[in-house]
């Protein structure tokens, strides 16, 4: 005789099977493994009844979500929703205006320039000069307005006097 | 199955607050009761819900469409839990990721004898009780598998666990459960 007990893993083995609940995609020979073994193993079958009754039990509990409460999520989300549309329109109104700016100094700059040399042809200035002029009138007015910012927020102002 | 998929993930994408409304009508009930298995907490899981649809709204734009809508809905729905605990609770937050593998605690027995107070409820109340009592990990795989019906793979996308795992937690979750429908039964 070389009939086998069924040993703990048999047990784990067999449960495992019950509790995922998906005998029914067993192969053929697990099916009938855990047939065998539910046939010869009290705890087991005693597990599979508990298991039935568990998963039974679980569907059934009840848990609903109060009107009110998705009432006042609906709200919520159509309140924030608009908030983000309202957003994205300030953004792509942001978007256009940089565009814009854009354009424009592109522009601007190229009317400035072909003015530079205009004025150049009238005044006979050094070829070199002219382009430093011209980078420096676009240039100091940035650097003389970032100065005074920082000298106003910053450790360069003098607050004490 | 694919085009309602679809058209929700389109609908996302722009925001319509008609499809939104429907979602949270369908959804009212299993968003909530998954909350609730988490949090095991009303009113923070109706907090969590609201908090829920706001980022579903928000990130609607990240749903591709390629698993069951409600798969994503869990998904982020439990990102908000995590983060809920870790701002509220660190040292729960610990014991809520990470107490997978310790032992499995019997139910406390100067617990205000709950085989007395639940002998003659409902099954579902029984069970409902001992839930309480499963770790955090098994709970979720539990509520996913038997209260949502979704499948092992789908409850893998939701808890970013290996299916093997998600097996693991099931089969453990039941078998946490199983000392209190016996104390019960005996």
């Amino acid at each position: 005789m070389t009939d086998k007990r069924p040993d703990n893993d048999d047990h784990a083995r067999a449960r495992q099977m019950l509790a995922l609940g998906d005998t029914g995609q067993l192969s053929a020979a697990d099916q009938t493994w855990l047939e065998r073994h539910l046939g010869a193993c009290e705890g087991c079958r005693a597990f599979a009844q508990d298991a039935t009754d568990m998963v039974r039990a679980l569907r059934s509990i009840p848990v609903a979500a109060d009107r009110s409460l998705v009432a006042a999520t609906q709200m919520r989300v159509r309140q924030r929703a608009r908030e983000l549309r309202q957003r994205e329109e300030r953004m792509w109104l942001v978007a256009v205006s940089c565009v814009a700016v854009t354009l424009t100094a592109v522009v601007t700059n190229l009317a400035c320039w072909r003015g530079f040399g205009w004025l150049v042809e009238r005044t006979h200035v050094s070829g070199a000069a002219w382009p430093l002029a011209f980078v420096g009138i676009f240039i100091v007015p940035a650097l003389a307005t970032s100065v005074l910012l920082l000298a106003k927020g910053t450790h360069l102002a003098d607050h004490s006097r | 199955m694919v085009d309602e998929r679809t058209e929700i993930a389109r609908g996302l994408r722009r925001r319509d607050p008609d499809l939104l409304d429907r979602l949270i009508e369908q959804y009212q009930h299993r968003l909530l009761r998954y909350l609730l298995s988490l949090t095991r907490n009303r009113a923070t899981a109706e907090d969590l819900f609201q908090e829920t649809w706001i980022r579903v709204l928000e990130r609607g734009h990240q749903y591709d469409g390629k698993h069951e809508f409600s798969t994503w809905l869990f998904s982020v729905s439990r990102h908000l839990v995590i983060d809920f605990f870790r701002r509220k609770q660190p040292a729960s937050l610990d014991a809520l990721l990470d107490d997978e593998d310790k032992p499995m605690a019997p139910p406390a027995s100067e617990e205000p004898s709950a085989f007395d107070r639940v002998a003659h409820r409902e099954l579902s109340e029984r069970v409902a009780t001992g839930l309480d009592h499963v770790p955090y990990e098994y709970r979720e795989a539990l509520v996913l598998r038997f209260q949502e019906g979704m499948s092992l793979d789908e409850i893998a996308v939701v808890t970013g666990a290996p299916l093997g795992t998600v097996k693991s937690r099931v089969y453990r979750g039941l078998s946490a459960l199983e000392p209190w429908m016996k104390g019960i039964q005996a």
